[in-house]
């Protein structure tokens, strides 16, 4: 009797020792939890109010360029100017909402055409989306970036309609200074700090635009809340789960709605075929996946409507994406193509 | 020759080719042009070992994708990277030794290749192929209207993109880096 009762002791410590261990665990894992979600919350403002400038690297498949930054938070508001360090050169310069650009001599996209559609404040806006619904955050470690100590945050996607993400984030300011986009870790795309320096105070002349070029103010283009995601005789008969749609630009010929699930993005361009025919699949740059597809409203109709999407999101579901896309209201798209 | 190109073999015979880069040559748009090269090196490499000539109907593209595609058994280490290249780097190291043995550049053969036509090895760069079970569209497929439209729909996603993931930089130098002057967008 006693033998069994020291026995029944014994399997009692030792399942208490079990659940003792498993909730250490549990908690430990919580806090990791809690800790890469709080480095993420500083992400996006530590982008914006943290003042310094840099060189950083950006790579996709085998292509590397690279840019020059230098970026001042003053007074509530951003100044901020890039160049391009290779190739035809342009700079960007942005004050606040205003937006200047200095066109390259050459190169076959001008940067007036490449402007941000919105002003950096309501830039972070998607990050209210939370983005631990579809990604596993988890500690990776730390390491050092271009001479600043970074601690490593590793996104793992919860399903196969969207990428990894491995971020570096300075320690003390949680400015990204390293980036990855990964899948089933191969890394896809590459962003990253080669030089840089954080500071308190960066002087005018950082910020000012070279003189003697040709120079040009553009207006950002502000979307008018309301009409996100707004789709014009189509719509999507299916999107990956957490993308919300966030944007419906205009576009030079078409519809577009930009969806996002806070970290990844994919724009869907619905225009009237007519124009260059194009090969219908997918192509794939780095984490960039383009799918082009055709459509009609109907059998037997003689319309076509070329369906592109674009994102950083895996071939599959770009394709599955771009196959849902129904077209039902000729002549509603057609208005809004001849507006 | 294709810089790139060299830049991958040298890859190769370090064992440190990259997958994706590998991939990349398998991907090429003129698979034939590439099993005739490696036929050629194939060949070249019989004479010097004295081994006799059997690979005449060898696809390489299959071989090679089904070395890579098999389960690299749990972690894809350096050391299993290294078995999975086997069969090129040996080609590479073969190839290179003929070539100095001849006397003209290493891989030179690739030239005949890159130099057959308008669409060169350079284009492939920065393109990786399409996932299994999905139509892929090559971009030195592309004329250049059709490529002038690809580069719009890339661009105004970048647009719309630069700012909306919360990523600052990131955006931008997706946007600057297809308004670069080099090749590819």
């Amino acid at each position: 009797m006693k033998v069994h009762t020291r026995e029944a002791g014994h399997t009692a410590i030792i399942w208490m020792l079990l659940v003792v261990t498993m909730l250490a665990t549990g908690m430990a894992r919580a806090t990791e939890r809690e800790t890469a979600d709080a480095w993420l919350l500083k992400l996006g403002p530590a982008l914006n109010m943290t003042t310094y400038r840099g060189i950083f690297v950006y790579s996709r498949g085998d292509q590397v360029s690279s840019m020059m930054i230098a970026h001042r938070y003053r007074d509530g508001s951003v100044e901020e100017r890039l160049v391009q360090q290779d190739g035809a050169g342009g700079e960007i310069l942005r004050r606040g909402n205003r937006v200047l650009c200095v066109l390259p001599e050459q190169g076959r996209i001008h940067l007036d055409q490449v402007i941000p559609s919105g002003p950096f404040g309501e830039a972070f806006a998607s990050q209210q989306v939370p983005v631990g619904a579809w990604y596993q955050p988890q500690m990776l470690g730390e390491d050092r970036i271009a001479g600043y100590p970074a601690v490593v945050i590793g996104l793992e996607p919860r399903d196969d309609d969207r990428y990894g993400y491995r971020l570096w984030m300075e320690k003390h300011t949680g400015l990204l200074l390293k980036s990855h986009v990964r899948q089933d870790g191969e890394v896809l795309e590459h962003f990253q700090f080669t030089m840089l320096e954080i500071t308190d105070e960066l002087p005018d002349s950082e910020f000012e635009i070279r003189s003697g070029v040709e120079m040009k103010e553009v207006t950002p283009y502000l979307p008018v809340s309301g009409d996100a995601g707004e789709m014009d005789g189509w719509n999507l008969g299916w999107q990956p789960d957490g993308f919300m749609p966030v944007d419906a630009p205009r576009t030079s010929r078409g519809q577009a709605v930009a969806f996002s699930d806070g970290l990844a993005t994919f724009s869907v361009f619905v225009e009237a075929a007519g124009g260059t025919e194009m090969p219908e699949g997918a192509s794939r740059i780095g984490a960039t996946t383009v799918y082009m597809h055709y459509v009609s409203p109907g059998a037997g109709s003689q319309d076509r409507f070329l369906v592109t999407v674009v994102g950083e999101i895996p071939p599959r579901t770009a394709m599955r994406v771009a196959q849902s896309v129904a077209v039902d209201d000729r002549n509603a798209l057609a208005r809004t193509l001849a507006d | 020759m294709d810089d790139r190109l060299r830049e991958t073999l040298s890859a190769m015979m370090d064992d440190q080719a990259d997958e994706l880069a590998v991939r990349r040559v398998l991907s090429h748009h003129d698979q034939q042009a590439v099993r005739d090269q490696w036929q050629r090196w194939q060949r070249i490499r019989d004479v010097m070992h004295e081994a006799p000539a059997g690979h005449a109907g060898l696809d390489v593209r299959e071989a090679v994708s089904a070395s890579l595609d098999q389960p690299a058994a749990g972690d894809s280490g350096h050391q299993s990277a290294g078995r999975r290249y086997a069969p090129w780097r040996w080609s590479a190291v073969a190839m290179i030794a003929v070539g100095v043995a001849i006397g003209f550049g290493a891989g030179s053969g690739w030239d005949v290749m890159s130099g057959s036509g308008p669409d060169t090895l350079v284009p492939v760069q920065a393109q990786v192929p399409a996932a299994a079970g999905v139509p892929e569209v090559t971009l030195q497929g592309l004329d250049p209207s059709q490529r002038e439209q690809f580069s719009r729909y890339l661009l105004e996603h970048a647009q719309n993109n630069s700012m909306a993931a919360g990523q600052g930089a990131v955006g931008y130098a997706r946007l600057t880096s297809m308004s670069g002057s080099g090749q590819g967008y």
